[in-house]
């Protein structure tokens, strides 16, 4: 469907528009303009965009600036939080809803989702004033949505809100990553399609500045793996498309070693910009100390070693011990060169004994950090220990100079999580300052697929483009969310035997 | 969702003379009665508060409970609210609870099958803070406290008809009354302000005024004072605009502003502006809706409001009112320590129609009929030295033992202050017994017997034909022949029916008080219709019960009667703050 179609239908009157939207192909565009078009209509109500990312959020908040209070921009999550924050009391749940969702890890956003979705079945009134304060929902990256969110949306839709969904079903890489789940979701997906309008977004908008021939092949890409068919890269590559051949021969797991890497690296380090793809983190870490640092790791919006910090702070408070236990293992999520071996074994043993040794050098700084944590065994403690170690690494001193930290943001956020009155309070007041300052991708960064999910660049490659990537749905999705990054140039690094059995190569 | 707003709970507390009031209205109409300085206006005045459409009410120190502002009066409705109200729509969601039919309750259990449920409720109330401001709020389901914004309070619109201004505000423009949303045109305000600043007031000036003008002009610039004076319609402290800008009706030719008319007119054609904005469907207020209207338009209008969708709150002295409130009304009655009670209209239905002025009493006493009713006149006549009336307290004919059983239990459910007369017809004894423990001396039940009954046998026997002769009224013949009809004689004389009697064995006590409650035992069929009749020529008539008391005391049986009647007596005057009698003065 052209895109004046798409346009005509999302302002059209239909209760339910499913909007098919591949990566790049104007979707945010389509959305964020309707979304304008219906803040300015004299309408009662006000209408309600729902994301799945705080980063989601805040291109749409940047797109309708100006609109005032007629539009409300939140994430899926947020909105379950309120409706369960409100009655927190029947659903037994503490006052605090999103601190207590945030500490259940994804359980705990979850659990909310879940409670919300059944009550809201139960008790249709609270849908019905939600229709009316909405009586217009954009549902942003629909294929995101857990069975509770989606619940959650048809519950309002039933009670009168007029629903526009965007969706990809081939970038469903956050759910479904089970079979099982897989066909839930599929089921799902094709019972929306049926209730709703439903049209498909086509023309790849995002290579129209780079090379269009390259946009065309990651469209063909996307039929063919939703067709359970190969992607093929025809002998005559279209323009932007390159493969380089090279092995990874690193004997130990998570490491780097190529045996054809002068191509790599010139792709790497030659050009203005390019944003490597990787499936895993650890692979994440390994691409990174193959370019000495030269290439930085993006750090997305989760912060996995940081929520277990605040966890144990959080829960063993006053405890030394257990307070250096973490640090340890939070430095050693976030960076290389600092561990339970390197110099948590002294760490301990000084936190044991109470800091009365007389030492100089290596000893002497890990016994300043350890005093910082005797002096408050508590969060405030450990990020002053944290903020030693900072400087020791700078001022590169004796022991220190092998430390790396590869996570500088993760790592800046513990180091100031000593200011806030509790760690919890900390974490989610910089989860909320990261949701609304939303910053740029660095011109050489190396990212997992799940992290640049959404983002754009000039340049891009995927690294390595093995076996990890198995015919199954899941695998699809993430080979698709990696080929449609870039709008000049991508650069597909495989194996010379053994590669993915998504990828044809002619 | 509700079509209209509706109030299915308000509570009062520290507000004027209100210090704990928890009330129920019903849907409909609402008709408030009760004693003067009760609190009905205060209740209308508590609804004006929370439902006021500005932000400028003032609250003053009168407002709080005996005046201490220390402490914080609180007006908490409980209110279903339709979509136009917006109530959804500020700034911060409000979400809805659940009306369990006596209270506001959080929606129960997260599982489960979908509930059935009624209008969504929501809390919202109004507080007088301890800095003298009211404060509007929303109470959400996790106790968290919203602002309620004039908005929405605006869009609910309440009406209201006050008794002592001139009711106008909704014939005239001012923000947020009904003609404002009537026009619903937000620029007109500013559109005629330009207009009104356009009007060029100085040339209308004469020749020496704007010499004046001109001179002060010069005058202040030569002190550095702006200059270039001239006339025009200025803004400022006070009236706005719309104030002044009202409708116009025609009379006699001529537009003449519409608040000009009569009060009855103009509460009427405020109300008609009212129901015709909002699709009929706001809530109203009104105090004393006799106001200003003679009967026949007061029942006009009572019939009007009946029909309308809104909900409205009505106070009321005038019994054509209570007298005209139909099946859709409800009447409730406030006591002196702020219970409301409701009066069900199938159990009051005829004294209503009937006697309403029986609920506009201080004290009600009730009696059965009419022999009741004249027997209390001549007793309390005596007791109160003087018209019983003048302090409130108001006889009514009950109109039969079923009627005033139903009545008085009403009565002492609502808390209305009621007395009772009444014979014992062998019937409801239960209902009997549970009155008179909530009534203790207040309610006279006869032993076993009706009123004729207990009266006359107190009556020595040598004084009995004192007792039917009734000269003046001419009923001495009827009642003889009355006694010699039951007797099956024709002879009308004393002697005959003394014979007869004599030969029957019965006593002439017995058969006098059989005539005179129209009692058909021994009737044949024919006769039983006449039998009854009987009565009426007795004491069971306007001035029979009159006649039976003075009687009763110029025979010589009150001795006999007095220590169960005058707990009655004194239970009355208790009531009202007379100190008890005990022996009635002469």
């Amino acid at each position: 469907m052209s895109d004046d179609d798409v346009a005509r239908l999302l302002r059209s009157d239909a209760p339910l528009v499913v909007i098919e939207a591949p990566a790049g192909c104007g979707k945010t565009y389509q959305g964020a303009g309707y979304a304008k078009d219906c803040a300015t209509a004299e309408q009662r109500g006000r209408l309600l965009v729902l994301a799945h990312t705080h980063a989601a959020c805040g291109v749409f908040r940047e797109r309708t600036r100006g609109t005032g209070s007629k539009v409300e921009i939140k994430t899926v999550a947020s909105l379950a939080v309120e409706i369960a924050s409100a009655y927190h009391i029947p659903l037994e749940l503490p006052h605090q809803v999103e601190a207590w969702a945030r500490m259940g890890g994804e359980g705990g956003f979850d659990a909310v989702a879940q409670k919300c979705a059944n009550f809201l079945t139960r008790h249709r009134m609270i849908a019905c004033a939600l229709a009316r304060r909405y009586p217009v929902v954009i549902c942003d990256e629909h294929q995101d949505c857990t069975a509770d969110q989606h619940a959650i949306l048809m519950a309002l839709h039933a009670s009168g809100v007029k629903l526009r969904v965007f969706t990809d079903p081939l970038q469903r890489i956050y759910t479904g990553k089970t079979s099982k789940e897989a066909k839930t979701d599929a089921a799902r997906w094709e019972a929306l399609k049926a209730q709703g309008a439903h049209a498909v977004l086509d023309f790849p908008h995002r290579w129209r500045t780079g090379s269009l021939e390259l946009g065309k092949w990651v469209l063909e890409a996307r039929a063919a793996l939703l067709n359970g068919q190969p992607v093929v890269i025809p002998a005559k590559r279209p323009v932007g498309l390159n493969v380089i051949v090279a092995n990874n021969q690193a004997k130990a797991r998570a490491q780097l070693q190529l045996d054809n890497r002068k191509p790599v690296d010139h792709v790497m380090m030659g050009g203005d910009q390019i944003l490597v793809l990787t499936a895993s983190n650890e692979m994440a870490d390994a691409i990174t100390a193959f370019t000495n640092r030269r290439v930085g790791v993006w750090e997305g919006h989760t912060r996995d070693a940081l929520t277990a910090l605040v966890d144990v702070l959080q829960s063993k408070n006053g405890d030394a011990e257990a307070v250096a236990g973490a640090l340890v293992a939070f430095v050693g999520g976030v960076g290389v060169g600092f561990s339970m071996s390197t110099h948590g074994t002294r760490l301990m043993e000084e936190i044991k004994d109470g800091c009365c040794k007389p030492t100089k050098g290596k000893p002497a700084c890990i016994q300043d950090m350890a005093k910082a944590i005797l002096a408050e065994p508590n969060h405030v403690g450990a990020s002053k220990a944290l903020k030693l170690l900072k400087d020791f690494i700078e001022q590169k001193q004796n022991g220190f100079d092998t430390v790396k930290i590869d996570y500088r943001a993760e790592f800046g956020e513990a180091v100031r999580l000593g200011a806030f009155p509790t760690p919890e309070d900390g974490l989610g007041e910089m989860m909320r300052r990261r949701a609304h300052f939303r910053r740029a991708l660095p011109d050489r960064v190396v990212s997992t697929i799940h992290k640049a999910k959404g983002l754009e660049c000039r340049n891009a490659m995927l690294i390595p483009c093995d076996s990890g990537f198995g015919n199954t749905y899941y695998s699809r999705c993430r080979l698709y969310v990696a080929l449609s990054r870039a709008s000049d140039t991508l650069t597909l690094v495989v194996p010379s035997s053994g590669g993915s059995p998504l990828l044809k190569i002619e | 969702m509700s079509a209209a707003a509706m109030v299915h709970r308000l509570r009062i507390e520290r507000f004027r003379g209100l210090k704990e009031f928890d009330w129920r209205p019903k849907a409909g109409m609402n008709v408030i009665l009760g004693g003067g300085d009760m609190g009905k206006t205060t209740i209308l005045d508590a609804l004006a508060l929370l439902f006021s459409p500005t932000n400028g009410t003032t609250v003053s120190e009168t407002d709080y409970w005996q005046r201490d502002t220390d402490q914080e009066f609180v007006i908490e409705a409980t209110v279903s609210l339709p979509e136009s109200a917006g109530i959804e729509n500020q700034r911060r969601m409000a979400y809805p609870w659940h009306w369990d039919d006596k209270q506001a309750v959080l929606p129960t259990g997260a599982d489960g099958e979908e509930v059935e449920v009624g209008a969504p409720v929501y809390v919202i109330r109004v507080r007088g803070t301890t800095d003298l401001e009211p404060s509007w709020e929303v109470v959400q389901p996790d106790g968290v406290i919203d602002h309620l914004s004039v908005g929405v309070r605006r869009q609910i619109g309440l009406v209201r008809l006050s008794s002592d201004e001139r009711n106008d505000r909704d014939l005239r423009l001012v923000y947020g009354s009904a003609l404002d949303r009537l026009l619903a045109d937000q620029g007109f305000r500013a559109r005629i302000g330009k207009e009104m600043a356009k009007v060029p007031l100085d040339k209308e000036l004469g020749q020496e005024s704007r010499k004046a003008l001109t001179s002060l002009s010069d005058k202040m610039g030569k002190n550095r004072l702006p200059t270039g004076l001239t006339l025009g319609l200025t803004s400022g402290q006070g009236p706005s605009i719309g104030s002044l800008i009202g409708l116009l009706a025609q009379h006699q030719g001529k537009d003449i502003p519409l608040s000009s008319w009569g009060a009855g007119t103009r509460r009427m054609a405020a109300l008609e502006v009212a129901s015709t904005t909002a699709g009929n469907a706001s809530p109203t207020t009104i105090d004393e809706i006799e106001r200003g209207l003679e009967p026949y338009r007061l029942r006009k209008l009572i019939g009007i409001l009946e029909s309308t969708k809104g909900q409205v709150f009505l106070t009321t002295h005038s019994a054509v009112a209570i007298a005209c409130v139909g099946q859709q009304g409800h009447l409730w009655y406030l006591d002196g320590k702020g219970n409301i009670g409701h009066l069900p209209a199938a159990k009051i239905e005829v004294q209503q129609r009937r006697d309403p002025e029986t609920f506009l009493a201080k004290l009600a006493v009730v009696g059965e009929g009419k022999t009741e009713v004249g027997l209390l006149n001549f007793l309390l006549g005596k007791a109160f030295n003087g018209n019983p009336l003048d302090e409130g307290v108001r006889i009514c004919d009950g109109q039969g033992s079923s009627a005033v059983l139903d009545l008085l239990e009403t009565f002492a459910e609502a808390n209305l202050e009621c007395a009772g007369l009444v014979d014992d017809e062998g019937e409801k004894l239960g209902r009997w017994k549970a009155l008179k423990a909530t009534m203790g001396d207040r309610l006279l039940q006869w032993p076993k017997v009706a009123t004729e009954g207990f009266i006359i046998t107190a009556i020595p026997d040598e004084k009995l034909e004192e007792l039917v002769e009734n000269d003046e009224e001419g009923l001495t013949g009827y009642r003889m022949r009355s006694l010699a009809e039951r007797l099956g004689i024709e002879a009308k004389d004393w002697s005959s029916i003394k014979a007869a009697l004599t030969a029957k064995q019965k006593s002439l006590k017995a058969l006098i008080i059989e005539a005179a409650t129209g009692a058909t035992d021994g009737a044949s069929d024919k006769d039983k219709k006449a039998w009854k009749k009987h009565a009426q020529n007795w004491f069971k008539r306007d001035g029979g019960g009159e006649e039976l008391a003075a009687k009763m005391v110029s025979l010589g049986a009150w001795p006999k009667v007095k220590d169960t009647i005058l707990p009655l007596i004194n239970a009355i005057l208790a009531a009202v703050d007379r100190s008890s009698i005990t022996g009635l003065p002469t």
